[in-house]
């Protein structure tokens, strides 16, 4: 196998994550206003593909964020307990968003280190072009 | 005599057929011709091509019935493309070296 083409397995790899780190900041943002919704993290793992002997990024796991959730004073609401408080999410909108911004940044960084072996790749094949 | 340039040209032109034909009804058509039981070198090199072009195709085809991962389908065009023109520049280089001989005054 070519380098080239590991590395483009990589960095496809890398940006695959970094996708579905955003469909997890997506989902929490979409449940901020749900209640007793518990904000989801993902964890990335890194594994060895013993016929191309490269690692490439997979997702690991998901687990619930053990924060605590936010109660709010609403007797109206048809979730509230006896004292008259909801259960919200702990979803906060700025963490999503800087966590959405910091996957969009790896996800370009992955995206550049694609064009840039494939740019080594044509300069490459330019040799033999004269 | 051994003819580089010669043998270069019948390379360039199985490379043709096995793009054209299905892998085990080439080798069966090839065989004869090459004279020899294993596939040759150019012959795999071809049909490695022709099935990285194919899996491009098919990569193409599920992204357009919308189904596929799309970081999987560009990974795959990447990959055809850059193979295409590797053999397109393999190719170009025999071609030009044939033409050089040709041109050769005797």
């Amino acid at each position: 196998m070519n380098p080239f083409a590991k590395i483009s397995s990589l960095a496809v790899s890398g940006m695959r994550a970094q996708a579905h780190r955003m469909q997890v900041v997506s989902e929490n943002i979409a449940n901020v206003d749900t209640h007793g919704y518990q904000r989801k993290l993902v964890t990335f793992d890194n594994v060895f593909d013993r016929t191309s002997g490269i690692s490439r990024v997979e997702i690991d796991r998901q687990y619930l964020d053990p924060a605590p959730r936010e109660e709010v004073f609403d007797p109206s609401h048809p979730f509230a307990n006896e004292e008259g408080y909801v259960v919200m999410s702990n979803v906060s909108i700025m963490t999503e968003f800087a966590d959405a911004r910091e996957a969009n940044r790896s996800y370009d960084a992955g995206l550049e280190i694609f064009q840039q072996a494939r740019q080594m790749y044509t300069s490459l094949l330019d040799v033999l072009r004269r | 005599m051994k003819f580089p340039a010669f043998q270069a040209a019948q390379s360039y032109n199985l490379a043709k057929t096995a793009l054209k034909s299905d892998a085990p009804g080439a080798s069966a058509a090839l065989s004869p011709q090459t004279n020899q039981v294993k596939p040759s070198p150019a012959f795999e090199a071809a049909h490695n091509l022709a099935k990285t072009v194919a899996q491009r195709e098919q990569a193409a085809q599920s992204m357009m019935a919308g189904g596929a991962d799309p970081h999987s389908v560009v990974q795959a065009m990447a990959a055809a493309e850059l193979a295409v023109e590797t053999a397109v520049t393999a190719r170009d280089k025999v071609v030009e070296a044939y033409q050089e001989l040709i041109r050769m005054p005797v």
